[in-house]
């Protein structure tokens, strides 16, 4: 106790963290053992929550951690605008610029790769104090442990003053007695993390946007796009702008795997876009076997969230899984055909959501093991 | 002083642990966001044998409110949590508890309330409790609910009234902080005494009589004697704060105040915020300005002698409110703070902001601006703080209010795949619909919706909506369907909708197909069918059944469609009343003491078919064709005749715990297994249009549980009993529909 010697923000006082996810990959209880790390084996004082309401699968989700001496009260309640570390759980969040808000010349971060490559898929900002990357999905994969972990064990190596030890003891507190038989792999997932995490060689700038680089805008409150306030909003919260979900790309909530088409099986049964939760199905008139019928035309990427509903139903096999990073150019890729102009596509960022519970979720995820 | 040890945890995590200690015997409890930690924290600890609170899982707030008022009567310790609406649904019971003068305690974790709906939190729901003859306690801070909560009871039992513990939603009910608590429960137990009953409801030998009815002269006495309770409670509430002190080391005021005595401009603000303005403080004091803050932890009743002196001494004062008291040039502390202010002569300059609504958030920047605010002689005394007014689209740019779909007129949803006409038998009989051919329908609904991947509700209303080629309009109660679809300021919608309260869609949408039918009727707007539909799931026929039933037995033409995902999904799945028998949920667990859920799955089906209403199915999406056919008769029926209610078992990838990928297998042998039996009700004639048995495709119910996280703990030889009773009952409901399908009598 009380061993931490705390490289904290010049003005505020408390050192920062602020993790960036996808509801899924337990960013939430990694905060919340971080959390618990500063107060039980630091020997701080630390607070800790979750962007509230974002506990779907696949939303973003964001966690914010203090730490301050133990005897100093944290009393802010807002959320962390400028980091001291800033963990990215995925690499594809980075496509939305909000993601990186704040970052100043005392922020380090963490980024989560997913095996494809060092190939970053958005921009780092310059005059950061360090970047590194770790494969955490390719950790967590092999350690049948969840990407959280290795985060975690990354994040102690960067954070400079938390012992392995500490965060094994806090992952032993957190999961051993409800969950022992996942414990094993989780500290693995935690060493691994912390040996593995590098440092982004050279200038971390020379990282140029990735293959789907296109620069994404974030919603940040009173600067949406729409540009409705009180002056220019319809009353009473009346949306008139009918379907306008469309303009949500929602590729950053797949874990890897995408449906892949392979035309010449369809049969045009329509079971997948029976399926498809998503309208990823793109049929209109057509023939097919000589006969006058709805075909199959495509599948509307920009709104696949990778469930693989549709690989499951399909009778001929025309609809496999495959990892996405080995199809970069996706074949039979067709927007939405109902739209009558393009959208600028953008990634939704934010709490939409309504699930805000953690504790049955916690345990779902732990019982299911799922990474 | 008793012994304490350190927690790291939350306000609602704090709650459960003083309620656990307290040994409450009764909660009476709704699932609400932001509040429903507090019952899904006891209901682990009760799962894990360190409680034996009894608790009740209402269908609704009104009736936990009705729940916790019998048991507090009855003589139990009673204890209740809400937020937001919930506390507003249940708003009448509030003053029936405090006139009839039962104590008990309720936790508000405080949320902005609905229209348009938002989970986040404010304080517009608390102050709609100023009038309802409750003490209210208001926690700043982790501490403080845990604290709050130990003292509020004590205060209930002392002046015979029930008490609320606020604290802001999210803020303090979801933050974690390092606190501290008794290590032993028999500290509070002792701190607390036992219960004392003046009128023992249950002393048969004496019997009472509670709830008279009271005409002039006599009411305004009761009345009055309530005034005299309050006065107690404010006069007491110093000595119970000393006691607590003595015992915890933390003694509170019922004001609470930094830097103010010597202050020139104080603010004054309610919550979580207070404790976030201290930085400013600091900051400004730094700087060389006499700044300073007060809060007050007391709301009723309130500290106005308490507030004058804190303020006494300052030229300016800046009430916040997170909340508005609309036209009254001020939310209700800032109302208060003047009258206060005003009843010891104070000629002070009190000015006001409303901010922080919906949770926005609050730096303490926000702080300094506020202060800079009441301190500048041309600010007005009233204002909303942080809106933004917005921009018109620049004319080079892309006018966003463009729209991205053609509208859905008629012509294009006419695509002739499915016809429904009337046999000489007078039912109606569909031909088409295959899911080629009614794969032309364009979607209703639009991509890029928020639902978890692999969900059920976008599948099931698509199925729905394709088999319907009239104009559609739809009215979703709260639940994911709603949450995910209309995430501000888009929305996935590409026909009419409408969104109402949990409890309410069914009546809403009543309503407004009466009013379509009759503006068609006078030519102002064009004739033809429109087809209404009520959309509701995550439990939404649990408090929303009465409104259902209703509606139905009115007979309006229109359809009401339940995806049922067997939990309170869009809260983070606590029970619903459709939830298996046996299921493990966030208010079911299972552990040492506890199975998971104790009753079977309500059977709504069979509850509409006794209003006798034209058309009930249940359909499933791994039967798109028979899926396709039953919603096509329900719009033919809500066309032509009156309400049908068609309902689809729903997956719920994230909750049931299992692969999205694989979903419709596990709704495929739900029905195989009986629990979901696919069948209509037509007419008041039961024809069940699958039977498992005769397919050779029966499996027992424990197959289909064990496809689930949920459920498959069932499948331990402990559990065996609870697998044979949900067997037991599966059988039996099907053999009365197999019973009234083949005697059109039943």
């Amino acid at each position: 106790m009380g061993k931490a010697k705390l490289p904290v923000n010049g003005g505020s006082g408390y050192y920062e963290i602020r993790l960036e996810s996808i509801g899924g990959l337990g960013a939430n209880l990694c905060g919340k053992m971080l959390g618990e790390l500063g107060v039980k084996y630091l020997g701080l004082n630390s607070s800790s929550f979750s962007s509230y309401g974002s506990e779907k699968t696949g939303t973003p989700v964001k966690g914010f951690i203090r730490y301050c001496d133990k005897d100093r009260e944290i009393r802010v309640h807002s959320p962390v605008i400028s980091p001291n570390l800033l963990v990215v759980f995925h690499q594809a969040l980075l496509k939305d610029e909000s993601v990186l808000e704040g970052c100043g010349e005392n922020t380090e971060i963490i980024i989560g790769l997913d095996g494809g490559g060092d190939n970053i898929m958005g921009r780092i900002p310059t005059g950061i104090k360090a970047c590194y990357v770790v494969n955490a999905q390719q950790i967590a994969m092999e350690t049948h442990s969840r990407i959280n972990v290795v985060m975690l064990g990354a994040m102690a190596k960067v954070m400079g003053f938390a012992e392995l030890e500490d965060v094994n003891q806090i992952c032993e507190d957190t999961l051993g007695k409800k969950y022992p038989d996942a414990l094993q792999g989780n500290l693995e997932g935690i060493r691994r993390g912390y040996e593995e995490i590098r440092e982004l060689a050279g200038s971390v700038s020379e990282y140029s946007p990735g293959p789907e680089g296109k620069a994404c805008k974030g919603h940040k409150s009173g600067e949406d796009a729409s540009g409705w306030g009180y002056g220019t909003a319809p009353i009473g919260g009346i949306n008139p702008n009918f379907g306008s979900s469309v303009v949500s790309d929602l590729s950053p909530s797949r874990q890897g795997y995408i449906p892949v088409f392979i035309k010449e099986r369809c049969i045009n049964c329509g079971l997948c876009d029976s399926t498809c939760p998503d309208m990823v199905f793109q049929f209109a008139p057509g023939k097919y076997k000589d006969r006058e019928m709805m075909v199959n035309k495509g599948l509307d990427y920009y709104h696949c969230k990778g469930c693989l509903r549709c690989v499951e139903v399909c009778p001929v096999n025309a609809l496999v899984r495959g990892l996405e990073a080995e199809h970069p150019h996706k074949e039979y890729f067709l927007p939405n055909q109902d739209l009558v102009r393009t959208p600028d596509y953008y990634v939704e960022t934010g709490a939409d959501g309504y699930i805000t519970s953690e504790s049955f979720l916690t345990e779902k995820r732990m019982g299911g093991g799922e990474v | 002083m008793e012994k304490q040890i350190v927690e790291y945890a939350s306000g609602n995590e704090m709650a459960a642990i003083a309620i656990r200690q307290i040994g409450y015997d009764l909660m009476g409890y709704y699932p609400i966001t932001p509040s429903t930690q507090i019952a899904e924290g006891l209901d682990t600890m009760k799962a894990e044998g360190r409680t034996d609170l009894i608790m009740i899982a209402a269908e609704g707030e009104h009736s936990a409110a009705g729940i916790c008022y019998g048991a507090a009567v009855g003589g139990g310790r009673v204890i209740n949590a809400t937020s937001a609406n919930g506390l507003l649904y249940a708003i009448e019971q509030f003053p029936v508890q405090s006139g009839t003068r039962y104590p008990m305690v309720m936790n508000v974790a405080c949320r902005t309330i609905s229209g348009p709906l938002s989970i986040k939190g404010d304080h517009s729901d608390i102050m709609f409790m100023l009038n309802a003859g409750w003490p209210i306690l208001f926690a700043h801070s982790v501490q403080e609910v845990y604290d709050f909560n130990i003292i509020a009871l004590k205060l209930a039992e002392t002046v015979r009234l029930p008490v609320i513990v606020a604290f802001d939603g999210f803020f303090t009910s979801h933050q974690k902080r390092r606190c501290m608590r008794f290590e032993h429960k028999h500290a509070v137990r002792d701190f607390l005494g036992p219960k004392k009953e003046e009128y023992p409801f249950l002393d048969l030998e004496h019997p009472i009589t509670v709830g008279s009815y009271m005409n002039e002269p006599d009411l305004i006495n009761n009345r009055y004697q309530l005034h005299l309770a309050m006065k107690e409670a404010d006069e007491i509430l110093p000595e119970i704060f000393g006691e607590y002190g003595k015992l915890s080391g933390r003694e509170y005021q019922k004001v609470e105040g930094y830097c103010h005595e010597d202050a020139e401009t104080i603010l004054l603000l309610l919550g979580s915020s207070y404790d976030t303005s201290l930085e400013a403080i600091d900051k400004l004091r730094k700087a060389g300005r006499k700044a300073g803050a007060v809060t007050i932890h007391v709301m009723r009743p309130f500290p106005a002698e308490e507030i004058y002196d804190y303020c006494k001494n300052a030229s300016n004062i800046l009430v916040a409110d997170r909340q508005d008291s609309y036209g009254a040039g001020g939310g209700n502390l800032t109302l208060e703070v003047r009258a206060a202010m005003q009843k010891y002569g104070s000629r002070v300059k009190i000015k006001s902001l409303v901010y922080g609504l919906g949770g926005k958030d609050f730096f303490a920047e926000d702080a300094v601006k506020m202060i800079q605010w009441a301190e500048d002689t041309g600010t007005p005394d009233f204002e909303y703080y942080g809106v933004t007014e917005g921009k018109e689209p620049e004319e080079d740019k892309e006018n966003i209010s463009e729209n991205f779909f053609e509208p859905l007129t008629p012509e294009r949803t006419r695509i002739g795949a499915i016809q429904v006409s009337e046999d000489g038998a007078g039912k109606a009989q569909v031909s088409g619909g295959s899911l080629n051919a009614t794969a032309a329908m364009p979607k209703r609904l639009a991509p890029g919706h928020g639902a978890c991947p692999g969900c059920g509700i976008p599948v099931n209303l698509n199925l729905l909506l394709r088999a319907i080629e009239d104009p559609v309009v739809l009215l979703f109660q709260t639940g994911c369907g709603m949450i995910v679809t209309t995430s501000y300021p888009r929305t996935s919608f590409k026909v009419p909708y409408l969104h109402n309260l949990f409890q309410n869609g069914a009546a809403t949408l009543s309503g407004l197909a009466e009013i379509c039918y009759r503006k068609q009727k006078k030519g102002e707007i064009p004739p033809g069918d429109i087809i209404f539909i009520m959309v509701s799931g995550d439990g939404g026929m649990d408090i929303g059944m009465g409104s259902a039933l209703g509606t139905a037995l009115r007979g309006h033409r229109l359809i009401l469609f339940e995806y049922d995902n067997g939990g309170y999904m869009n809260t983070g799945y606590q029970l619903s009343y459709s939830t298996p028998k046996g299921a493990r949920s966030s208010t079911s667990h299972v552990g040492k003491a506890q199975y998971g859920k104790t009753f079977f799955h309500k059977d709504m089906p069979q509850i509409m078919a006794a209003t006798g209403i034209p058309y009930v199915a249940t359909m499933v999406e791994s039967n798109p064709v028979d899926f396709i056919k039953k919603a096509a008769k329900a719009a033919f029926y809500a066309k032509t005749t009156g309400t049908a209610y068609v309902k689809a078992l729903s997956a719920c990838p994230l909750n049931w715990n299992d692969k999205p990928s694989t979903e419709r297998k596990v709704i495929e042998a739900a029905v195989d297994c009986c629990y979901f039996p696919l069948y209509e009700v037509e007419k008041g004639k039961t024809s069940l249009n699958y039977d498992p048995e005769k397919m050779g495709k029966k499996i027992p119910v424990i197959d289909w549980l064990a496809m689930m996280g949920r459920t498959k703990h069932l499948k331990k030889e402990a559990y065996a009993g609870v697998v044979e009773e949900l067997q037991k009952e599966v059988d039996r409901r099907f053999e009365a529909l197999r019973a009234r399908a083949e005697n059109p009598l039943l």
